[in-house]
């Protein structure tokens, strides 16, 4: 399996889905555990969705859902969000625009929406929803009634509204992104925002997506897609002999079960620091920092392509450049 | 000399549920050193409401073995600075959460990083360490 990914450049990315192809082996990305059902929605046009400038200039009302922005993009709210001056928002957060937090617990975003913040309970985003569904269509929902009739009516005021959907979101509600589908189409003036931390994930998700119709989880021997070539199941199923990571720390990031497979199979890691990944690894190659020692292309999270530009001298190659080698020499 | 009796009996064990979340000062000291001690510090922590604290009789600055069916670590706990109601406990997103995930994921391959029930009581034992979380069959 070749995984890893969101930390690459869409060159690098590019190279590895040839590479993968070549070997006729499984490709999986850290959007397996992560957005990537949600991007795979967007990418298929269930949601109306926008650009983060659009954001800026035009947005009244912003929902973080199951996202702590503050924390896990630090940079959204002041650059893009809630405290910019926008085109149609000259008084920006003071006057022009409304924030509203929806999570388990209240986090450093929820704090910012000060008297919008709307606690649940972990998993209680479905029941949220509907009762969000029943407000917007007049009804009285049985959940929060009072509440639930207060933030329909700032919704559907809204000219101009995003719903930033975060992790939290995307875990409770699991395979059922219909109901978001559903509510997304009772507000015809709200975009849904896919909210990523990884730089250049989404990259991955729209290079692999060109090619194959999936963003994650496919195997090239017989151009399938399923959740057994996931890199969880496939290391809880043993599935995988052996692992080239890029620009990724599984170790790190997986349930610590699973990863004795891992620490017994060859393990080949690409990437520009020292990871528990890179410590267990057979092999292990570092590269250039891409946006700094390296350049590129990566996208961002509303799908803008962004350059990332090579402003010092390294003596190690790019991802992208050692994937290439990895081909001339297959 | 007296028996310390105390050592003998097995702390209190409690029932707990954890959620994960982000902090920025904790993936900074990770992109500064994921081996060094600030990553550890900021890691390796289990955040309590005030009630749960109050019910559970912990401290601040207690260590707590949490276990799960999937492992179990010694952390440090923290008392929430936010008005939480309790009943629900929170670690940042890092290693150490993650050796209480279940792998098992009913075949769809998206890990329970948010819903991890666990067991939880005081310990005299040493905080676990990135090395320890790192040993598998011998490698490392």
């Amino acid at each position: 399996m070749l995984f890893g990914w969101s930390n690459s450049t869409c060159e690098a990315q590019i190279n590895g889905i040839r590479l993968a192809k070549k070997m006729g082996a499984m490709i999986d990305d850290t959007s397996s555990f992560c957005q990537g059902m949600l991007i795979e929605k967007v990418l298929q046009n269930k949601f109306k969705t926008c650009s983060l400038e659009e954001i800026r200039d035009k947005a009244d009302v912003l929902v973080y859902w199951g996202s702590d922005a503050q924390d896990s993009e630090p940079r959204h709210l002041s650059r893009f969000s809630y405290f910019p001056r926008g085109q149609m928002r000259q008084r920006g957060y003071e006057e022009d625009r409304l924030a509203i937090a929806i999570d388990v617990r209240e986090s450093n975003t929820a704090k910012i929406c000060k008297g919008h913040f709307y606690r649940i309970s972990p998993k209680g985003d479905r029941e949220f929803i509907f009762a969000l569904m029943d407000a917007l269509s007049g009804k009285v929902p049985s959940y929060e009634p009072k509440k639930m009739l207060e933030l329909a009516a700032i919704m559907k005021k809204a000219e101009f509204g995003a719903i930033f959907v975060g992790i939290g979101l995307t875990y409770s509600i699991k395979n059922d992104f219909e109901i978001l589908v559903s509510l997304a189409d009772m507000l015809p003036n709200f975009n849904i925002m896919p909210m990523i931390g990884h730089y250049n994930m989404r990259g991955f998700n729209e290079a692999l997506f060109r090619e194959t119709g999936f963003v994650n989880r496919v195997k090239f021997e017989g151009g399938a897609h399923d959740a057994k070539y996931s890199i969880v199941e496939a290391l809880r199923t043993k599935s995988i002999d052996a692992l080239l990571v890029v620009g990724s720390d599984p170790v790190s990031s997986l349930p610590r079960s699973l990863l004795a497979h891992l620490a017994s199979i060859p393990v080949i890691c690409i990437d520009p620091c020292v990871t528990m990944t890179s410590k267990i690894a057979t092999v292990t190659i570092p590269c250039a920092v891409a946006g700094v020692e390296a350049a590129g292309t990566a996208v961002r999270m509303d799908g803008k392509i962004i350059e990332l530009s090579k402003i010092l001298e390294s003596n190690y190659p790019s991802d992208e450049r050692i994937l290439t080698m990895f081909m001339e020499a297959l | 000399m007296g028996i310390d009796v105390g050592k003998f009996l097995k702390s209190p064990e409690f029932d707990i549920r954890i959620t994960t979340y982000r902090d920025i000062f904790q993936v900074e000291a990770l992109e500064r050193d994921r081996f060094g001690e600030d990553y550890r510090k900021l890691s390796a922590c289990i955040m309590l409401s005030k009630n749960d604290l109050h019910r559970m009789g912990f401290k601040p600055g207690d260590r707590v073995k949490v276990s799960s069916h999937s492992g179990s670590i010694v952390v440090e706990v923290k008392e929430s600075k936010r008005d939480e109601p309790g009943g629900l406990a929170f670690m940042v997103n890092s290693p150490w959460s993650n050796a209480l995930v279940s792998e098992d994921t009913g075949g769809r391959g998206m890990p329970e990083f948010k819903e991890i029930s666990a067991k939880i009581a005081l310990t005299k034992d040493n905080v676990t360490t990135i090395e320890e979380l790192m040993e598998f069959k011998g490698k490392i």
